[in-house]
């Protein structure tokens, strides 16, 4: 099994990295690739299991478009072969059309998705996000620059509690066959333990027990619970 | 006129506070702002103007430059009791005498935009930068955006060598950099979850490290091309931890002072006020005398013995990642047999929303696993979320206790073979972390023979 990490040098804001430490510890035997920004990507030549990015700062995202560009075919390529994505934070907004910034001008993006997203530098966006994928209840949290707009019919949750890709929208994120992109950051596989059980099972490892189920379960539990208080806010 | 008007309110209004016995409000200068937006521009200042500002350390520099400078008969203005945000400086010229020497103002970076353009420091000394609140302050790069925007062109920056970051600040203002000499427990690679610079900026290559303090500090320089850390113009050297001691070299002068910390990081704040002091032309004695009379603020650190036990409280910023990576690290190369007592959740947060526990997987809680720490206690409203942040620490399951109350976490003390009991808590919750330190004494007190 390998699972390609792209870009860990800087796209690892916000704890996110946890991620990939937590999918470490939960699989053992899987190989784990750290693709840096000056390396031909290994999905560009070979499969790979699981490909993983995490938010960064907003040079650093114009940086990975950048050099992106010239894989995209292998990126869609993948996507249609139902390779595994899981994208995190800021990451999303590379795959877009394009990034507005405050002055008007824009980065373009990597045009995969039609969907672009317009910074708001002065304004930071922070909220709880409660919602559903599949038969799944995920929470999360988003601190962001950044509203997402476009098409996200092929959406990753139904948000019950919080916010979409914007605050208009109760969709959040991007999920085309097996690629997830979510605006929600941090440990989320370590928040979600059930959603971490379907990846694992996604990527070939349904008989991988979670390290430290139980605990996990119990913090999911009570993050859910006080999720769903309507007497708590969102921020 | 509009000035005069928000001047003479403002000052009411101060006044008015001060009889009601309240302090350290930044009201009075909150208001002289919305009357007049430019206020700050046009209130008078003392003649020489220095700001501190950096992710963490502010404090302690403003408070040891403050306690110096006053040893030395300057008569100093500063926002030590309030806020660091606009309206507290404003608050802060408000309070003035008129008669002051000099103005220390501690300064909020994300605070900038709205000081900088009507006061300009003669100095800023910045200590190091660093990822922070992801709510508020997201990560380095844009601190540093918002700073470069901001900071006005003859300001003399003091920065920070041994921070690639900081030391990139301001580029076209007149730099003079500070550092700390190579230690014995320096590293050649980092150990911590978290390095804000990993790559050079201008080549991409990983940057390499001849000496390497935590984190992103230390002497770095990339391997492919020329980019490196800067000649500090103030090295601390010969630090010894033992004898409480250090030199200052410039150019070519040596210089003994004492330390006043026992920790890395707070001797680079020494050094950032040594460095500032030498610059206003302090003399090398001036600055040693007042120092050998410095204790780091008590909100931030205390000690005490009793039967033996150190009981020691430690400020450990819930919600800054490296600030309490730096904590657990100190905590483990302390001498002797500890156990760790824990409060860092944001309880009003937790009160009327849900905490954003990413934070915890920036912090270096793997340093908590180390065989002279006997037992880690950690209390607070988050405790489920941080029994697992232990745990995937790979610390053993039979040296956590995770509770939900506070108070109730000197109950799980164990005495028998401890040389030390730390409290470590959060900035909000300093008084809690003096109940505990209190409940502490008496148990030592009762049942340590």
């Amino acid at each position: 099994m390998k699972i390609e990490i792209l870009y860990s040098e800087f796209a690892n804001l916000f704890g996110d990295f946890a991620n990939v430490k937590y999918l470490e510890k939960c699989l053992p035997k899987a190989k784990f690739i750290y693709t840096g920004i000056e390396d031909v990507p290994l999905f560009t030549h070979d499969k790979v299991d699981l490909i993983y990015m995490g938010p960064m700062s907003e040079s650093n995202q114009e940086l990975v478009i950048n050099k992106l560009s010239k894989y995209k075919k292998e990126i869609k390529d993948n996507i249609k072969d139902n390779t595994n994505f899981l994208i995190t934070g800021n990451a999303i907004e590379v795959f877009g059309k394009y990034i507005e910034n405050d002055d008007g001008s824009k980065i373009d993006g990597l045009g995969i998705f039609n969907v672009y997203s317009k910074r708001n530098m002065m304004k930071r966006f922070n909220t709880l996000v409660l919602g559903n994928f599949k038969d799944i209840e995920i929470v999360g949290f988003k601190s962001q620059f950044t509203q997402m707009y476009g098409d996200n019919s092929n959406y990753f949750i139904d948000v019950v509690r919080g916010t979409g890709i914007n605050p208009d929208s109760n969709k959040e994120g991007i999920k085309q066959n097996n690629f997830i992109a979510t605006y929600l950051l941090g440990p989320i596989l370590i928040v979600n333990p059930l959603f971490t059980k379907y990846l694992l099972s996604k990527i070939g490892a349904k008989d991988n027990k979670l390290v430290y189920e139980d605990e996990l379960l119990i913090a999911y539990e009570e993050r859910l619970k006080e999720f769903k208080d309507p007497n708590r806010n969102l921020d | 006129m509009r000035y005069y008007i928000a001047l003479i309110v403002s000052k009411l209004a101060y006044y008015m506070i001060k009889l009601i016995g309240k302090d350290g409000t930044y009201f009075p200068g909150k208001l002289a702002i919305k009357i007049c937006p430019d206020f700050l521009k046009h209130v008078k200042k003392p003649n020489i103007i220095v700001g501190v500002t950096g992710t963490n350390g502010k404090t302690t520099v403003c408070n040891m430059l403050i306690d110096i400078l006053e040893d030395n008969n300057y008569k100093v203005l500063s926002n030590k009791k309030g806020a660091n945000i606009n309206y507290g400086i404003a608050s802060t010229f408000l309070e003035a005498k008129g008669n002051e020497d000099i103005a220390i103002l501690e300064i909020d970076e994300r605070s900038s935009k709205l000081i900088y353009p009507y006061i300009k420091p003669d100095y800023i000394v910045c200590t190091s930068f660093f990822r922070d609140s992801v709510r508020r302050n997201a990560h380095p790069e844009y601190i540093i955006n918002f700073i470069n925007s901001a900071i006005p062109d003859n300001t003399t920056m003091i920065l920070n060598a041994d921070d690639l970051i900081c030391s990139s600040v301001a580029p076209n203002n007149k730099h003079i950099y500070y550092a700390m000499d190579k230690l014995d427990t320096d590293l050649k690679e980092s150990i911590n979850i978290v390095r804000d610079i990993r790559v050079c900026p201008k080549c991409h290559s990983e940057l390499k490290y001849e000496y390497l303090k935590y984190h992103h500090i230390g002497k770095a320089y990339c391997p492919n091309c020329d980019f490196k850390s800067p000649s500090p113009n103030y090295l601390g050297s010969e630090i010894d931890f033992n004898k409480m001691h250090m030199v200052i070299k410039n150019d070519t002068k040596i210089s003994n002072y004492p330390l006043v910390s026992n920790s890395i990081f707070n001797t680079y704040n020494e050094i950032a006020v040594i460095s500032l002091l030498s610059e206003l032309k302090l003399t090398p004695n001036e600055i040693k005398n007042s120092l050998k009379k410095i204790n780091i603020v008590e909100t931030r650190f205390t000690k005490e013995t009793i039967k033996g036990i150190d009981i020691i409280t430690h400020l450990a910023k819930g919600q800054n990642p490296i600030a309490c990576s730096r904590v657990f690290d100190y905590v483990k190369h302390e001498s002797g047999s500890k156990e760790v007592i824990i409060i860092i959740d944001d309880v009003e947060d937790n009160l009327i929303c849900s905490e954003n526990i990413s934070w915890l997987y920036d912090t270096d809680f793997e340093f908590l696993n180390d065989k002279s720490i006997k037992k880690v206690i950690i209390g607070g409203p988050r405790y489920k979320d941080n029994l697992v942040r232990l745990l995937l620490a790979n610390i053993d399951r039979d040296k956590i206790v995770a509770i939900p109350h506070e108070l109730d976490t000197p109950n799980y003390l164990d005495f028998n073979g401890i040389d030390k009991v730390f409290i470590l808590h959060d900035l909000h919750a300093t008084d809690l972390g003096f109940k505990i330190k209190s409940t502490v004494k008496d148990r030592i007190l009762k049942e340590v023979k």
